[in-house]
């Protein structure tokens, strides 16, 4: 058969455009890639936006000291945190202590969780395969449950209410040792190393033998092999492990708020808080772009370092199989050593909250101060919280909005990761999934408590059709979606991805329409990642706290807000025992993810 | 009547990227089997995908039948799931989350078929292929041939007119892939359904095709049964993709190359009306050695070479003939009586040569010439 030789006519500008439109138009793909558009514009860059202009308008009270009338153009605000009297306070002294901490942080879990991501992965320490899950859990657990272990035993006079442990047994703990940086060095420390253990061990594993080998047979000595050949090439697992601690660190609330107010001592985030608990929006929203800008040039820094790292990946042969130093005589020290850093970060911390909770007097270990009064007691001799705290309705009630509003927002979140995926994946506009990917990207360049102010910033006041939101269990929602946006997309991408389209092509070619698609081929087959999906955001927000502690009102509190408000009024056994619920609920949340999805949840914690 | 008509149809993946597929005319009859035969990245998979409707077009229009599908300039798209096609991918693209049974009923089900004939049809569509003792596994626990099978019953299961094949039997092993093919030419003849397949693997093409279809960088080449794609190569392109070993190519007036001007001087004196001609092809099994009882035959190209290789393949041989630093191939099906380093003289007939012009299509007064007895 010949080709057939029907000249056809060349079709004009404006029929080729018809004709992509009606392609693009034909499925709901790109109209729902429209509408996700215009959600997160709104939920992610809307409320930034806000807060930036804030920071650069004449807020409603200052006119007077300002001299301009309200909504005008003024530096003030960046002038009083930057350069003014104050600024040192506001600004300069919280940046030094956060950058500090971070590098006292850092030094310390590379330390620590490098030589145990080591002994994990390349040598024949013993319980490699328990320790490897239970040196996961601090990071399971929400950051100021050290923070509230600590003060149980070492607070001291200088704050009223309840001893520490240490007080009450008639030691003096300083200041120095009982708050401020080294408390909160320690404590971050001990809570990110996880993050070096997964990421260095995850790369020391992955470590092709036969790069080594290669070198020792040309001559090289162990330590040769070690620092010309592994350390270069662990070098951007480490350097990114660092910068991920560093951008954590920034954001971090908990910790510093409750052992750093004794003493005054301030990061950028309580700075940040303090300002907008006494409405200093201005200030508030100079300082949130503040962390802000710092937390997207280490973002920057990392995915910088993240492309040169994959310049050399070594790709895993059957060389990659894990060989293991024998530690010989070394092999009982180094169990050793993992089973303290546990009971350090694990077993103490537990432990002493919930011994706490159940003395009357702090430190005393006779049996007649053990009780459960501070659980399930009534009548207590207290102002407010007279039964124990599983009795109190404020608990359930909190119990209740932590559940809703957080796991609301981890289904709607992992539903619209999954979509977002898809149009991702699908739709023959690029520049929407371009726009989409980029979009719900956004807040994890902002530390989840200047994500908050920004929320603070457009819901606090009604705009337009939208009432003021504050105080109210929806913007706690919307803020959590927009907050997790970030990792829901990313899992839905990379599903949608590994997928591939055709599964669903050969449903479309068998006859199947957009919607018998989604509902007989696309979600059955994501169920597991949109499980995880939606279980990951669920335990990070159920721990959360800085976003919760800008947006929630007594009203709105969740577990995380209300035993912060605990402490605050020094219920200390109350708000241990809550904190103590959190962390439960977070490990076991993790522990049956792991089983519903038979993955290693604790590789994705990384959120 | 024409099944499908690709009319100037082009596909344009947009930037600066060039054309995938550039202005494409092609006639598929009904009931053909029809191949798409090139190199990767050729178009002929973005090809198949655009009849489906898997694939939106840049310019020029599709017809199934009398019906328009796809025209960019009658803003015409008829989405995949209205064409009453089938496909089966290269990787089968199985549904993992159902039963074999499942898969195969899954097109049957959306047309609302009623249970008892539905189940009849999946039941002879499965016993066809031989999958029924499989019906209630999942593709995960199947063979590469089995899957293959499964991803054959699904689109046979709704009788499709058309059934569109993106390279089905890449993926299985040598043996399993000569049993599928006989399958599919015995499929083909059961269901009587026009079949396009897309294949890179030339004796695919050769022993399944009823007319071929060669592409090359978006363009096609040449539309032919696969006897006329082997024996008549519209351009060198195609009649060096097809033939294994490839085609000997003598270019002519390199006046450093021996070959060249030997070809040259023969060109000359027996066809000097082909002043175009660029180059001569000639295939391996068409060059003989000149031996005691036999010599060069009348009229035919010869020259002088030295053995350098001999390769059995098993049946037959390849010769490799170095003249004066320049290579050809040949080959055989009697055992050569010639050892490596031995002087011969090699021919070949002029009804055996291709002649290409310079710009490398074939120089049809050429035939004429050489090729007097052949029709075409």
């Amino acid at each position: 058969m010949r080709p057939l030789k029907a000249s056809i006519a060349a079709p004009t500008r404006g029929q080729r455009l018809r004709y992509r439109l009606k392609v693009a138009l034909r499925e709901p793909t790109t109209t729902i890639g429209i509408l996700a558009a215009a959600l997160f514009a709104y939920l992610i860059v809307v409320p930034i936006i806000s807060m930036l202009s804030d920071a650069m308008r004449v807020q409603f009270g200052d006119e007077r000291r300002i001299k301009q009338d309200v909504g005008e153009l003024t530096w003030y605000y960046i002038d009083r945190v930057f350069l003014s009297r104050i600024s040192h306070d506001l600004f300069w002294e919280p940046l030094i202590n956060t950058l500090s901490v971070a590098a006292g942080a850092i030094t310390l879990s590379m330390l620590v969780g490098g030589t145990l991501a080591w002994l994990l992965s390349r040598t024949d320490m013993f319980g490699r395969r328990w320790f490897a899950t239970a040196l996961i859990v601090p990071y399971m657990l929400p950051a100021w449950t050290f923070a509230l272990a600590w003060t149980t035993l070492f607070k001291n006079r200088t704050v009223g209410g309840q001893p520490g442990w240490l007080e009450s047994l008639g030691f003096s703990p300083p200041d120095w040792l009982s708050y401020g940086q080294l408390p909160v060095t320690i404590i971050l420390a001990l809570h990110y190393s996880p993050f070096v253990i997964l990421l260095f061990g995850n790369a020391l594993r992955r470590f092709d033998s036969q790069l080594e080998d290669s070198a020792r047979i040309l001559g090289a000595s162990r330590l040769t092999v070690a620092s010309k050949i592994i350390m270069p090439l662990m070098r951007p697992s480490l350097m990114s492990a660092m910068v991920l601690i560093f951008a954590k660190c920034l954001g971090e609330f908990g910790v510093p708020y409750v052992l750093g107010l004794p003493v005054n001592f301030d990061v950028l985030a309580t700075s940040l808080y303090q300002n907008i608990s006494s409405r200093q929006v201005g200030v508030g929203a100079v300082l949130a772009g503040a962390i802000m800008l710092i937390g997207i040039v280490t973002i920057t820094i990392d995915a910088r370092l993240m492309r040169e790292a994959r310049r050399f990946v070594t790709i895993g042969s059957k060389g990659s199989m894990n060989r293991l130093s024998p530690l010989g005589i070394l092999r009982m020290p180094a169990t050793g050593f993992a089973a303290l850093m546990f009971v350090l970060s694990v077993g103490l911390p537990i432990g002493t909250l919930f011994l706490s909770t159940i003395m009357r007097v702090p430190g005393q270990f006779n049996l007649g101060n053990f009780t459960l009064d501070y659980w399930i007691g009534t009548n207590l001799n207290t102002v407010a919280l007279q039964t124990g705290i599983l009795l109190s309705p404020d608990l359930w009630n909190a119990a209740w909005n932590s559940l809703r509003i957080v796991g609301v927002a981890s289904i709607t979140s992992g539903i619209l990761g999954l979509l977002v995926g898809y149009v991702v994946a699908r739709t023959p506009v690029r520049p929407l999934g371009t726009f989409l990917r980029q979009v719900t990207f956004l807040p994890y360049l902002v530390p989840g408590i200047a994500f908050a102010a920004a929320y603070l910033s457009l819901f606090a006041v009604p705009r337009g059709p939208i009432p003021a939101l504050y105080g109210t269990t929806l913007i706690l929602m919307l803020a959590l979606i927009a907050d997790q946006m970030p990792y829901a997309s990313r899992a839905g991408i990379a599903a949608m991805t590994q997928l591939g389209k055709e599964p669903e092509e050969a449903a479309q070619i068998a006859g199947a329409g957009w919607f018998r698609r989604m509902i007989s081929i696309v979600i059955p087959i994501q169920k597991g990642s949109l499980t995880t999906g939606i279980l990951l955001p669920f335990i990070s927000g159920i721990k959360g706290l800085s976003l919760f502690v800008v947006l929630a009102v007594p009203s709105t509190d969740v577990l995380t807000t209300y035993s912060l408000r605990l402490v605050d009024y020094h219920y200390t056994q109350a708000a241990n025992a809550v904190v103590l619920i959190i962390a439960g609920l977070a490990y076991f949340g993790a522990l049956l993810g792991q089983k519903l999805t038979k993955t290693n949840l604790a590789q994705g914690l990384g959120n | 009547m024409p099944k499908i008509n690709l009319n100037g149809v082009e596909k344009n993946y947009g930037g600066n990227s060039a054309n995938a597929v550039a202005d494409l005319d092609l006639e598929i009859g009904d009931g053909e089997f029809m191949c798409l035969l090139g190199p990767s990245g050729c178009g002929k998979t973005t090809t198949l995908r655009m009849i489906a409707g898997l694939e939106h077009l840049t310019a020029g229009e599709i017809r199934v039948g009398p019906r328009v599908v796809d025209s960019v300039v009658e803003g015409v798209f008829v989405p995949p799931e209205r064409r009453e096609m089938g496909l089966v991918f290269q990787s089968y693209a199985l549904w993992p989350h159902l039963t074999i049974e499942r898969n195969t009923d899954f097109g049957l089900r959306l047309r609302k078929m009623p249970k008892a004939e539905r189940e009849q049809r999946v039941d002879k569509v499965m016993k066809t292929l031989g999958i029924e003792k499989y019906r209630d596994r999942y593709p995960s626990q199947l063979s590469g041939g089995q899957q293959q099978r499964v991803a054959l019953a699904r689109m046979l299961a709704v009788n499709p007119e058309v059934l569109l094949l993106d390279e089905p039997l890449s993926n299985l092993d040598a043996a399993l892939r000569l049993e599928m093919r006989a399958e599919l030419k015995r499929l083909h003849a059961e269901f009587k359904t026009t079949i396009v397949f897309v294949t890179h693997d030339q004796w695919e093409a050769m022993t399944l095709a009823t007319t071929i279809a060669v592409m090359s960088e978006g363009q096609l080449q040449q539309v032919g049964t696969p006897n006329d794609i082997y024996d008549r190569p519209a351009n060198r392109f195609v009649a060096q993709f097809v033939g294994n070993p490839p085609i000997n190519i003598i270019e002519l007036g390199e006046a450093r190359s021996e070959l060249s001007r030997l070809a040259n001087a023969y060109l000359g004196s027996r066809f000097a009306e082909l002043r175009d001609a660029g180059s001569i092809g000639i295939r391996p099994e068409a060059l003989r050695l000149a031996d005691a009882e036999r010599g060069v035959a009348e009229g035919a190209l010869s020259g002088q070479a030295e053995v350098t290789g001999i390769l059995p393949t098993g049946g037959s041989w390849i010769i490799e003939l170095t003249a004066s630093g320049e290579k050809l191939f040949m080959t055989t099906h009697q055992s050569p009586e010639i050892e490596v380093g031995e002087a011969v003289t090699w021919w070949a007939k002029p009804k055996a040569l291709h002649v290409f012009d310079k710009a490398g299509q074939r120089l049809e007064a050429a035939d004429r010439l050489m090729r007097p007895t052949k029709l075409h």
